[in-house]
């Protein structure tokens, strides 16, 4: 009886010991970055949400949300409705517009063996801009466009930004333009599968080449189109291609949140397929992976993502491409869709904080800084390329 | 006579009057073979014999033109890709460039064909993986990156995924290229040694002499010859088929075929000459 109370209590004495040790293992590399961003995922919606014209403080927000949730404290009105009506929407767009573009860069990577592939430079953003554009030259000044974020009178689209969909949010609109826009990336799938020989299966740099000249193709026909409509719909073109989350509300923020969302759960189902591509496509036809069937799927899913993002915020380019590699870099040798997924929405979430506070009384549009960020990120991965083959 | 002649044993692969078109242009025609269970077949022949062709319809990528292709007695044209993946392995002579995989994860895309949506990796594939590496001798290089192996430890890591695959049939489409000496013997006993039926499309006669059960001569997409190494490789045939003079004598080792070749004599000078025998004395 006795060394049996020993024996227990020599092992209890050994899992606290081993607890012990664990805890205070040296983290790896990998395990400190991992830490971090999980730290960063954690503050980033209080701090986040606290940037902006209105000084609201981090402490500000966490009452509000208190508030909101648990029914703690009072905050005031005006803070209250800036916080969960403008700031929060706002900030979590950001975040899945980052999360979806950066999984449709990674995917299409993936799929077509090319590091440099995105959805801008696969043409699909051209594709979904030109559909968006079509709407909204034909729609602008008809009224369809009321609360959508899109006209020209920001003040009209602020007063929008309510928390149902009926609270001017117009649903002609809300469904029309991703619908534009959609058919406007499917188009050119469709068109870069044609020109690329029609084969699903057919070389993925061919692809890549097809949709560089889509790209040009579509970006010519959106440039007809603002020739000839109205100034108050190039206006509105304009601001909106430069992408912008300033428009952001729980109405506008639904669809792409629920696309976002269903299209990670496809990935992550077909992560295997997805991975099995990138050994070739003879040798992921040998592992039972339906070859075409997959990556003409996965087009049309990165498709309809790009396509409500753009419809919700714009041209934003470049998210698609340095994600993927960002995250390939601090973590070699995986492949972490989620993580890309995180990656991506908080930097996005960040890059909009530096939208609103650069030009200190004005906001810039993100699609600029991206793009700016996002060229010479390019520059990085030629290079990179060049030197390591 | 035919390789699917030589026995009664149970056939793990049989072909039947394969032929492949390609537009105008006969690729393959009228090929049969019939591999028995357990058994290695070599398929030799010259560059542009339709080595590679025979072997993507045998993997199903390619849809013959005519013919039948039977897995154990079940044509494959009716088996799913996935299901068909679970029971035939491939390694291709080509290796494509990856994006920053470990070789762990480039050997446990051999549960792809095994696993559904959301599937994760258990703690008995993470022991099927670690396994099938040790048996590849890559237990040490399981965290290095797969661009960073050598040429022979890259072709091992990809038989290390076959093996994950657990096929009842492995192709190997020219598993030796680009390798040296070492590595050539090295892979092909180790493909050996996994005991499953296996087709090889090899380049080296000895190799293929050494180490095939049986061997298939392909030459312009036709069949010259099937069977035993002593059988297809007579000094005539590899005259006629490469074009080179050679002597064939036993192996000291094992007595299957040791092909010796003669420089500066192709057969087609020798045929001028006083034949080939003269040429070599």
């Amino acid at each position: 009886m006795q060394s049996t109370e020993k024996f227990e209590d020599r092992a209890l004495k050994g899992g606290l010991k081993a607890s012990l040790g664990l805890l205070l293992t040296p983290l790896s590399l990998q395990g400190w970055l991992l830490l971090a961003l999980a730290l960063l995922a954690l503050l980033t919606p209080l701090l986040a949400t606290s940037f902006g014209a209105a000084n609201i403080s981090m402490l500000d927000v966490v009452r509000v949300l208190g508030h909101k949730l648990f029914d703690i404290g009072q905050p005031s009105a005006i803070t209250e409705r800036i916080v969960l009506e403008l700031r929060l929407p706002r900030t979590v767009l950001a975040f899945v517009a980052g999360a979806g573009l950066s999984i449709a860069g990674a995917v299409l990577q993936l799929v077509t063996r090319n590091p440099l592939a995105d959805p801008y430079l696969f043409g699909i953003s051209s594709g979904a801009s030109f559909g968006a554009v079509v709407m909204l030259t034909l729609f602008t000044g008809t009224g369809l466009l009321a609360g959508s974020g899109l006209a020209v009178d920001s003040g009209l689209a602020a007063s929008g930004s309510g928390l149902s969909a009926g609270s001017g949010l117009s649903l002609l609109m809300w469904l029309l333009l991703p619908l534009g826009a959609f058919c406007g990336a499917s188009l050119s799938v469709l068109l870069v599968l044609l020109l690329s020989g029609l084969g699903i299966s057919s070389q993925v740099e061919r692809m890549l080449l097809s949709g560089v000249a889509t790209s040009f193709m579509f970006g010519a026909l959106t440039s007809l189109l603002l020739y000839f409509a109205s100034p108050q719909a190039t206006a509105s073109v304009l601001f909106w291609s430069l992408g912008s989350f300033a428009k952001a509300s729980w109405a506008l923020l639904s669809l792409p949140l629920l696309v976002v969302s269903l299209s990670l759960l496809v990935i992550l189902a077909l992560k295997r397929q997805i991975l099995a591509l990138q050994a070739g496509d003879e040798t992921a036809h040998t592992l039972g992976v339906n070859v075409p069937k997959l990556r003409l799927g996965i087009l049309l899913l990165c498709s309809l993502i790009t396509a409500i993002l753009v419809a919700s915020c714009g041209g934003i380019g470049f998210v698609g491409l340095m994600i993927p590699h960002i995250v390939r870099l601090l973590f070699p040798g995986r492949q972490p869709i989620l993580l890309t997924a995180l990656v991506g929405g908080l930097f996005m979430v960040w890059i909009d904080v530096l939208a609103r506070c650069l030009l200190g009384n004005q906001e810039l549009p993100v699609g600029i800084i991206t793009a700016a960020i996002g060229s010479v990120f390019f520059l990085f991965v030629l290079r990179r390329r060049g030197r390591y083959g | 006579m035919t390789v699917a002649e030589t026995g009664t044993m149970p056939l793990a692969l049989s072909v039947s009057d394969l032929s492949w078109r390609l537009g105008d242009k006969a690729i393959l025609s009228g090929i049969s073979l019939g591999l028995t269970q357990g058994q290695m077949l070599g398929i030799i022949g010259p560059n542009g014999a339709g080595k590679s062709s025979l072997l993507r319809c045998l993997y199903k990528f390619i849809r013959p033109t005519s013919g039948e292709i039977c897995l154990h007695g079940m044509d494959i044209a009716g088996i799913a890709a996935k299901a068909f993946a679970c029971r035939v392995a491939v390694v291709q002579q080509d290796t494509p460039h990856y994006f920053d995989m470990s070789t762990t994860q480039l050997v446990a895309m051999g549960l792809t064909p095994h696993k559904g949506p959301f599937d994760g990796t258990s703690q008995a594939d993470k022991a099927d993986i670690a396994q099938a590496l040790a048996r590849v001798g890559l237990s040490h290089k399981a965290a290095q990156q797969y661009e960073h192996l050598s040429g022979g430890e890259k072709q091992r890591a990809l038989i290390a995924r076959a093996i994950v695959q657990r096929p009842q049939l492995l192709i190997l489409d020219e598993p030796t290229n680009h390798l040296d000496i070492r590595y050539q013997i090295q892979i092909l006993e180790l493909v050996r040694s996994l005991g499953i039926s296996v087709i090889a499309s090899i380049h080296d006669l000895n190799l293929a002499s050494a180490l095939c059960d049986s061997l298939l001569l392909l030459d312009k997409g036709r069949c010259i010859v099937s069977g035993t190494p002593d059988l297809v490789l007579t000094e005539q045939r590899i005259a006629e088929v490469f074009g080179v003079c050679c002597r064939v004598q036993p192996h000291p080792q094992h007595g299957k075929p040791l092909i010796s070749y003669f420089y500066g004599y192709s057969a087609a000078t020798a045929a001028m000459t006083q034949g080939t025998q003269d040429a070599i004395d």
